[in-house]
């Protein structure tokens, strides 16, 4: 039991950390245990590691997360602003995403009544979020400064923020908008945290040095208790209460700066119990429905749960425990939520960690393992085949660089020596302060469209020897603006945009200019964020996945709607059409794939086959979703999938595997006999030679590309971590 | 103050009629009688010397004779031309502080928006009032300090901004000092918050130090994660990489 507490990670997962690997620009060959195992040795494919050795991807600390019990889902708010929303029983998929914005330095996130999400930061403006039409409805200031904590009461109706004025202030949550109602008694010091008690009658404020109790029908501060300073001996430095948790018996917990956890008693303002519990700051308190447990984030990384245990084993007194330490995080970790069987936590480290407790959990199955988020749930790479140029995707800018080329040859398993290094061709720069939605840049390589929550931005490049020159088209029309999704066509004479409405909308592109064609309009359904976009090489379908009614599959030529693949409880991670047989294929948060045959407006053999038998057990146990789907151009039969952590390549003729045999099943020696290999071969071809992968893509018939993200050089680039001391360091 | 006419004492005189009497002997004591008879200082010394000589002639006359009445009236015309020097100067000042006034006044008007404009951006926000009876909502417009006055006592003051109804262009009015007022407090928030978790007295360490203490504890000690300092002299790499371009190209073109 106490090793499973531990964390027993999946077996195909890596959760681990990778084995450390420097980024540079390399080659790679294949080992064939991916690829055709009856090609000649001369034909392995040659991969190419795209070395992107400047700039790394900044990655955004977790800053708050708030967890809504009735949906199963968990908002995510992040340093730069972008609020993401998980939802925890579809696998712990990112299935919304709200995008970030310079001036918002968010601080507290919560739900109310009615699936309401708000937010309020440091630029003084509390923001309700519409989950349904994916902006923001509207940003309401409330005059108080900075915000700096912000809670919903438990009727879900009233919502309370704590200023850097130190005054606490209520509003009315009404339909369609929030109202003021009135202000607290005025403290001395911002008001760093705030908890209600659960009949909503009494309120605990946090501020610097002390902690407020305040009557809510009256306004007025009833208790002022104040925290000692203590901090390792010395009390210079002043204690923030970081934390506070209200439960119904009247005992107020706080968390503070100095690594206590301290039980008050309300009603007389009196300290109770002091718990001593790290060298640095405990940032984030969280207690569950029942208040039987809760759970602490200090910044040293590590996690503590407290438990309400009886005294000794017969008697009825209750007391608090600290019971179980978790160390997931390298970093502070600065905001935790408990779900009634699992911890969360997220912070500076950008991973978010969710932790099943184990006696919480019913079935004892792989499904209570270590959850850590670490990489994006949606592709933020585009690939140009024909120039072989690959677009980044940053917050606040694209980086276009030009794969580097070998004339050398090797055998498998080789890494050549590159004749020609990467380049790095482009550094775009948005303007404003809004974050970039999607990019997009056409197989051609002349056009890159990228779009952010107000503006659209389509650009052409010319290239002459060796250098590029831009031209950006002016006049983009307004609808096109907040596109969740661009894509263009295999001839890039054409533009599709998904836009945050549920419409598509169709824009032929000519020399310098554009003509708009034509709009989809949004079918029934409530419309989803994952809005993927698929296009045929041949260009006369179009996949659509957005709405909850399904996949819809248009006809490009005669503009209108062809088809809907039925819908499927899980939402869609990656969405592709297969030249030639135009099939399209589907895959779902829960790993299931599906093959669906446009033109036959029905499911394939294939697709039937694999529903029947089912899915290996270990490959429907992988954590990270399918992100990118790609074809061979000669071979019909292969299908090219990668996640996070392994690619794929399904080969439609070979028989599936049942759950008994060995899924990853690297090529065999090849002084084993020939049965031994025809035996064991299934259609699932896994390699995990690259990880953690971020994208990776098939250029023509001998190369693919792969992008790989170590872990370390996100790491390097976070903020300082609190010093370890470790015996002879 | 009655000023006094500048009149030759009768000492000196005094001195000087017994020198005449008796010079040789005398002029000793016109000196001492001179020296301490008057707390004079050279420069009235000498005016009496020539007095002395006038005064010879007038020895005999009384002196003259100051009434009352006429030392009052010379008084009081002294007085009243100096009251008369400080009024007109405080009137010269005050007109040149009004002129000063009313061409600051002037000045600020020409900065402002012309009144059609706002006119109609106040009705506009009368109308705005009229449709939400709960708030209290006003334009705040970037001068004209009566109008802001108006709104800043109650608490819901906002920021109002509102579009122009006018045809030929819409627009936001905002009050800058706000903005800047709100920056200022975000800054200082932001500052509170790195000064708390990584300001002096946290106890914390370079990301290079944390991750290679784990590889300090090896059994085979390895070097920290990121021992190299790429981002050493990279103008140097720079200029070497374009020098070695430029003399392969010279070597080639030399060569052929």
């Amino acid at each position: 039991m106490a090793a499973a507490e531990r964390g027993a990670a999946r077996p195909t997962g890596d959760n681990r950390t990778s084995r450390r690997r420097r980024r540079r620009c390399r080659e790679h060959s294949l080992r064939t245990s991916g690829l055709a195992p009856r090609a000649l040795p001369g034909q392995s494919a040659r991969a190419r590691g795209s070395g992107a050795e400047r700039g790394p991807r900044r990655s955004a600390g977790i800053r708050c997360v708030a967890y809504n019990n009735q949906s199963n889902r968990l908002a995510v708010s992040r340093t730069d602003g972008t609020v993401e929303i998980y939802n925890l029983s579809a696998n712990y998929f990112q299935e919304k995403f709200f995008p970030g914005h310079e001036s918002r330095a968010t601080e507290a996130l919560c739900w109310a009544k009615g699936q309401r999400l708000f937010s309020a930061g440091l630029n003084g403006e509390i923001i309700e979020y519409d989950l349904q039409a994916l902006n923001i409805k509207y940003a309401m200031d409330a005059f108080g400064g900075p915000i700096w904590s912000m809670a919903a009461s438990p009727s879900g109706s009233q919502l309370l923020i704590g200023c850097e004025d130190g005054s606490v202030k209520l509003f009315q949550i009404i339909p369609d908008k929030i109202q003021f109602e009135r202000n607290f008694d005025r403290q001395k010091s911002r008001i760093l945290s705030l908890s209600w008690h659960p009949s909503g009658t009494h309120i605990a404020a946090g501020s610097i040095d002390y902690i407020s109790v305040f009557d809510v029908k009256s306004g007025s501060a009833i208790h002022k208790m104040l925290v000692d300073r203590q901090y390792m001996n010395v009390s210079k430095r002043k204690c923030i209460i970081w934390g506070v948790a209200f439960l119904s018996d009247g005992t107020v917990i706080s968390v503070d700066s100095a690594g206590k956890v301290q039980f008050w008693d309300s009603a007389t303002g009196t300290l109770v119990k002091n718990h001593l519990i790290a060298n640095a700051d405990v940032q984030s308190i969280a207690v569950s429905d029942q208040e039987d447990s809760f759970v602490v984030g200090t910044a040293e990384g590590t996690i503590f749960h407290f438990q309400l245990v009886s005294v000794t084993s017969s008697s009825s007194e209750k007391q608090w425990v600290r019971t179980k330490p978790f160390q997931h995080h390298t970093h502070d970790v600065r905001t935790v939520a408990h779900s009634p069987t699992a911890l969360i936590s997220g912070g500076t480290d950008t991973h978010l960690v969710i932790r099943p407790l184990m006696e919480k959990v019913e079935v004892k199955n792989y499904d209570a393992a270590l959850r850590k988020i670490t990489f994006p749930h949606r592709r933020l790479i585009s690939c140009s085949k024909k120039r072989q140029l690959l677009l980044f995707q940053f917050s606040h800018h694209l980086d276009l660089w030009r794969l580097g080329s070998t004339v050398a040859t090797g055998k498998h398993g080789d890494t050549l020596p590159l004749s020609k290094d990467a380049d790095h061709l482009l550094h775009l720069k948005t303007k404003g302060p809004e974050n970039i939605i999607c990019s997009c840049i056409s197989p051609c390589g002349s056009w890159i469209a990228y779009s952010t929550a107000s503006r659209f931005f389509l650009y052409r490049l010319n290239y002459e020897h060796d250098s590029i020159s831009l031209q950006r088209v002016s006049k983009m029309p307004a609808f096109l603006r907040s596109a969740l999704q661009i894509l263009f066509s295999e001839d890039s004479t054409k533009l599709f945009v998904a836009s945050n409405q549920g419409s598509l909308h169709v824009i032929r592109l000519l020399e310098g200019s554009f003509k708009h064609l034509h709009t989809f309009q949004p079918q029934s359904g409530t419309v989803e964020s994952m809005c993927l976009l698929a296009v045929s090489p041949d260009g006369n379908w179009l996949a659509a996945s957005g709405t909850s009614a399904g996949v819809h599959v248009y006809n490009v030529k005669r503009l209108k709607l062809h088809c809907t693949v039925p819908a499927y409880n899980f939402p869609v991670t990656a969405l592709a059409i297969a030249p030639n047989t135009n099939n399209l294929v589907i895959a779902h948060s829960d790993q299931q794939i599906f093959e669906y045959s446009i033109p036959d407006k029905q499911y394939t053999e294939w697709s039937r086959t694999v529903q029947k038998q089912g899915f290996h057990h270990l490959w429907l146990q992988r954590d990270t979703p399918i992100t990118h789907i790609s074809f061979h151009p000669k071979r019909p039969m292969y299908i090219l999938v990668h996640d996070a952590y392994m690619f794929c390549i399904i080969d439609k003729s070979l028989p599936l595997p049942n759950d008994k045999t060995l899924l990853y099943n690297p090529l065999p020696p090849t002084n084993e006999s020939d049965v031994i290999r025809r035996r064991t071969a299934h259609a699932f071809k896994i390699s995990k030679i690259y990880k953690p992968l971020l994208f990776m893509d098939l250029l023509d018939e001998r190369t693919l590309v792969a992008v790989e993200r170590p872990l370390d050089d996100i790491i390097a680039q976070l903020p300082p971590p609190i010093k370890k001391k470790k015996f002879g360091t | 103050m009655v000023q006094l006419r500048p009149r030759a004492s009768r000492a000196p005189a005094s001195a000087s009629a017994m020198v005449d009497e008796s010079q040789p002997t005398s002029e000793e004591e016109a000196e001492h009688g001179l020296l301490l008879g008057q707390p004079s200082s050279g420069a009235a010394a000498e005016p009496l010397q020539e007095d002395d000589e006038g005064d010879e002639e007038f020895d005999d006359e009384a002196p003259e004779e100051l009434t009352f009445a006429s030392a009052q009236a010379e008084a009081r015309e002294e007085e009243r031309r100096v009251r008369e020097t400080a009024r007109r100067d405080k009137t010269l000042l005050k007109e040149k502080r009004k002129r000063r006034e009313e061409l600051f006044i002037e000045q600020k008007k020409r900065k402002l928006l012309p009144d059609s404009i706002l006119e109609k951006l106040t009705t506009v926000s009368q109308t705005n009032i009229k449709k939400s009876p709960g708030k209290l909502k006003e334009v705040n417009l970037q001068k004209k300090n009566e109008e802001c006055e108006k709104g800043s006592d109650s608490k819901k003051a906002k920021v109002q901004k509102v579009q122009s109804v006018s045809q030929n262009k819409s627009y936001w009015a905002l009050r800058l000092k706000d903005q800047d007022l709100r920056d200022s407090r975000q800054q200082a928030a932001k500052a509170f918050i790195q000064n708390s978790l990584y300001g002096p007295g946290t106890n914390r360490t370079t990301v290079n130090k944390f991750l290679s203490l784990d590889n300090k504890r090896l059994p085979v000690k390895k070097a920290a994660a990121q021992f190299l300092n790429n981002g050493w002299g990279t103008q140097k790499k720079q200029n070497a990489k374009r020098f070695k371009k430029r003399w392969m190209v010279r070597k080639m073109k030399t060569k052929k």
